[in-house]
């Protein structure tokens, strides 16, 4: 045998190993009785430190993240049911009328949490297939060096008037702005308040965190998107303002859920009740997140959930009515 | 022994043909016949959309205008810049060489950010434009076609200038002087001579960038969308958020099957590919072109570029990094280490980091290995049925990431072998999107070998093995090397792939730089990018010291 081929048998030989040594790997992780599997799209600090103050608190139990953005999710979602069912033990996105879809296919597993008592009957599933483990909402953000606080709009039906200096995400690509989309058609019943945004050239971008980004860069003076994002900014000296809108704001319970097929029914539950529990929402809160509870007080200077006028969203019409909403939101906003 | 009456280069195209079916043919079939499927039954009702939806056409004309000008471009850009910093008598051309190569391993979506924080409406540049100018706004726009076309011109035209490149430094010189010789002017060489003999690389690289161009999801993401220019990849996603599989692959095979016909169209441009072969084993470096009263101005001229296309987008994206938000004014109050002490001390980063230069070294060397050997299957050995092993590993270029990814799950993630959760699904999906890189940069590097240096090596009684390792290894290894830093560089960086791949301690840079930037943190997001640009700067000088300059790019 000549060097070359031996040297090529040689690598065979390891990569060989190497796959083998995965493999054990593998069955040695899917053995151990103590695992979950999260997917989220809660922003990846926030959902690590919260995962480990949940294990801080019960060891015996641990939670492994899987995280991205809602689209990205989706699709893995997606393709693992085409082969052998949904991998994850529980999920934890902002995109609400996903839940609907899931809960249809019944591929959620109906769980009351002791804890869900403290919880709005809102912002949870009667039968306990999910409830909001957090809410975010859709606001107006204010860059105060493009557009002084005092000319901001006070409203969304205001927020059009701002032309080109106003931005807004993608329902396309992100669930909490597909929520909000489909909760400005159901109150106006039509599309004027998109044709008005239209017609003033009101700018469009990807996402909420690209909304936020760009006004805190001076392209924008007033953009729609999700408070926790403007408060971060702040935090960090972005001369931004939050408006919550005189018409209400939008309420996206980021929801959180059992997937059917869980090997570990025991450890999901004490995850879901962590999160619904004070102990998880004061946690939460000390992130700038706005708390599913009555009896927990929101991060200072933010309002409470009862003191937030919300915009009613209807879920079920946006989740059955989805292809047509989108279809309709390109033909008006993107065409 | 017998094996002297069974061709052994049928042994070798056996088991890369049985890799390329496990990586590539597969995984992509799983996910094609699903276009063909509506609710479980044959239909081709996601055809029908496709052709059907204004959007969806609109937007395949798009990408189809889009990488055609981003090819042209490139080519012509990569090409000039190329010879100038290879062939020419300009000072610093190393250096030079690696700082037109550095902006590769930006991120896309990163680029385009750059691109926005320089020429965007509040851009850097855009705003010193304004204030020398007295203009009220500046006379571009970054969102739209225009911008578009030009940020996927400044991230691709490497792919050209690379190969070329590596095919300058490779030509025989004496064809030059002959033609020399006989009394012929250097332009008349140059059009005559070395144009006619690098056009294999020009035309490889080209494909390349038209191909990436065509795939690209980023940058058309973040500059597209205010103008309401909408391309395939925009669309494919948007298919995939709904989430409409059969639509998102009835997309996806549109942009495969404009990439194959580009490519056809390429191989029949080459043919007569004899034309091209000159490396015939002798090691003459072709003689440098004196530049004269030329050197500077052309000099000054190329540090111009260099600085506006290389040097500009990384301060602007180290700049980022210092910044306390994204958008602060630029004071000394707004400049903060924060972000990379936060970085730094991030294990799920550190992990990343680790994680990703293993996946991008195996990737770089294994795709190059089977590349090369597709490579010489097609191209030297010219074997029956070699052809279709080459193209079929090209595909997964044209796919779309995010769909590549989806491949592999629905292929590998299910028992009895399921490789799902762990590093070698990421591997897998790597191979499969870079393997293409592999095939077409040796394809042009070995089309310049010559073949009789084999059959003299056949005829004198060398078998197979002796014979890739002694001929073919050596004289592909410029080319190999240039291969590699191609799939080297972005597979450290890469997103789509991994984005929805990756589990818990598998994680990737992409990864982590997308998180961060998702959730806001743009600036943490830049600094992480910035670590890593420092430590392919520092890799790249410690290889070309230990080689003395041989490696590296």
């Amino acid at each position: 045998m000549n060097k070359f081929s031996h040297k090529l048998s040689l690598t065979l030989l390891a990569v060989c190993g190497m796959l083998a040594l995965t493999c054990a790997v593998v069955l040695a992780q899917a053995k151990s009785p103590g695992r979950v599997l999260l997917y989220t799209s809660v922003p990846q600090q926030l959902a690590t430190q919260f995962a480990d103050a949940f294990m801080k608190k019960r060891p015996d139990v641990k939670v492994e993240i899987y995280r991205a953005g809602s689209t990205e999710v989706g699709a893995k979602i997606a393709a693992e049911r085409e082969v052998g069912g949904i991998r994850a033990d529980l999920l934890w996105l902002a995109d609400a009328p996903v839940y609907y879809d899931l809960r249809k296919r019944g591929e959620l597993l109906a769980y009351i949490s002791p804890e869900s008592k403290a919880i709005p009957a809102d912002l949870k599933d009667p039968k306990g297939y999910f409830a909001a483990g957090r809410l975010i909402n859709m606001i107006i953000g204010v860059n105060t060096e493009v557009v002084p606080l005092k000319d901001a709009p006070k409203s969304w039906k205001e927020f059009p008037e701002h032309g080109k200096k106003a931005v807004m995400g993608n329902p396309l690509y992100s669930g909490s702005n597909f929520v909000t989309v489909a909760a400005f058609v159901k109150k106006d019943g039509d599309w004027s308040w998109f044709e008005r945004a239209r017609a003033k050239g009101v700018a469009i971008v990807r996402g909420n965190s690209e909304a936020a980004t760009a006004l805190a860069g001076k392209e924008f003076g007033v953009a729609m998107t999700l408070d926790y994002i403007v408060a971060g900014l702040i935090k960090k000296g972005a001369p931004l303002a939050t408006v919550w809108p005189s018409d209400g704001a939008i309420s996206v319970p980021s929801p959180i859920a059992i997937i059917k097929g869980t090997k570990n029914p025991t450890g999901s539950k004490t995850f879901v009740d962590y999160v619904l529990s004070k102990e998880g929402q004061e946690f939460l809160v000390k992130q700038e997140v706005i708390p599913v509870r009555d009896d927990v007080k929101p991060p200072a200077g933010q309002p409470s959930a009862k003191q937030i006028k919300f915009m009613p969203i209807p879920y079920e019409w946006a989740a059955d009515n989805a292809p047509a909403i989108r279809e309709k939101f390109e033909k008006t906003m993107l065409q | 022994m017998t094996a002297t009456h069974f061709d052994r280069r049928y042994l070798l195209m056996a088991a890369v043909g049985v890799f390329v079916s496990l990586i590539v043919i597969y995984p992509l079939w799983q996910v094609l016949f699903r276009s063909f499927l509506d609710a479980g039954v044959l239909s081709l009702k996601s055809y029908q959309k496709v052709f059907s939806y204004p959007s969806y056409y609109r937007a395949l004309l798009n990408s189809v205008w889009v990488s055609c000008a981003t090819g042209t471009l490139c080519m012509v850009m990569g090409t000039l810049l190329a010879f100038l910093v290879i062939r020419t008598d300009l000072p610093f051309k190393k250096t030079l060489r690696t700082l037109l190569v550095l902006p590769y391993a930006l991120p896309s979506f990163f680029a385009a950010i750059a691109w926005i924080q320089l020429l965007g409406p509040q851009g850097y540049l855009a705003r010193l434009v304004l204030q020398v100018f007295g203009f009220a706004t500046v006379p571009w726009s970054i969102y739209g076609a225009g911008g578009i076309v030009f940020v996927l011109t400044v991230h691709y035209f490497i792919l050209v200038f690379i190969t070329v490149a590596g095919a300058l430094e490779r030509m025989d010189a004496s064809l030059e002087e002959a033609a020399r010789a006989s009394g012929a002017g250097t332009s008349q060489i140059m059009r005559q001579i070395t144009l006619p003999l690098v056009l294999p690389a020009i035309m490889a690289g080209g494909l390349l960038a038209f191909i990436g161009a065509l795939a690209n999801f980023g940058i058309p993401a973040l500059l597209g969308m205010r103008a309401r220019f909408f391309v395939l990849t925009t669309s494919i996603y948007y298919a995939l958020a709904i989430p409409d599989f059969g639509l998102a692959t009835a997309l996806s095979s549109m942009l495969v099957l404009v990439a194959l016909l580009t490519m056809a169209l390429q191989f029949g441009i080459q043919r007569g590919e004899s034309r091209f072969t000159v490396i015939s084993g002798k090691a003459v470096h072709p003689s440098e072109l004196k530049l004269r009263s030329l050197r500077y101005p052309l000099f000054l001229l190329i540090s111009a570029v260099v600085v506006f296309i290389s040097i500009l987008p990384i301060l602007s994206m180290v700049l980022t990094a210092l910044m306390r938000y994204w958008g602060a004014p630029l004071s000394a109050a707004n400049l903060t280490l924060q972000n990379f002490i936060y970085v730094l001390g991030f294990e799920t980063a550190q992990r990343a980091i680790m994680n990703s230069l293993f996946l991008a070294g195996v990737a770089a060397t294994a795709a190059m290995f089977v590349g090369t050997v597709i490579s010489y299957l097609h191209v030297k050995a010219r074997l029956k049925g070699s052809r279709a092993l080459d193209f079929f590993a090209t595909i997964p270029y044209a796919v779309p990431h995010t769909v590549i990814a989806i491949a592999m799950i629905l292929a590998w993630a299910k028992p009895p072998v399921s490789l799902y959760g762990t590093l070698w699904i990421i591997l897998v999906a790597y191979l499969a999107v870079y393997l293409p890189f592999a095939v077409r940069t040796t394809n042009a590097t070995l089309q310049q070998v010559h073949d009789s240096l084999e059959e003299a090596a056949k005829a004198s009684g060398a078998k197979l093995f002796p014979r890739l390792r002694d001929i073919i290894l050596p004289l592909a290894r410029p080319g190999m090397i240039a291969g590699w830093i191609l799939v080297f560089m972005p597979a450290l960086r890469e997103l789509t792939v991994s984005i929805l791949l990756y589990a818990y301690h598998t994680e990737t840079i992409g990864v982590v730089v997308y998180n961060m930037q998702d959730a806001g943190y743009r600036e943490i997001a830049a600094a992480l990018a910035s670590i890593v640009m420092g430590l392919l700067i520092l890799g790249n000088t410690i290889l070309r010291k230990l080689t003395g300059g041989v490696a590296g790019f």
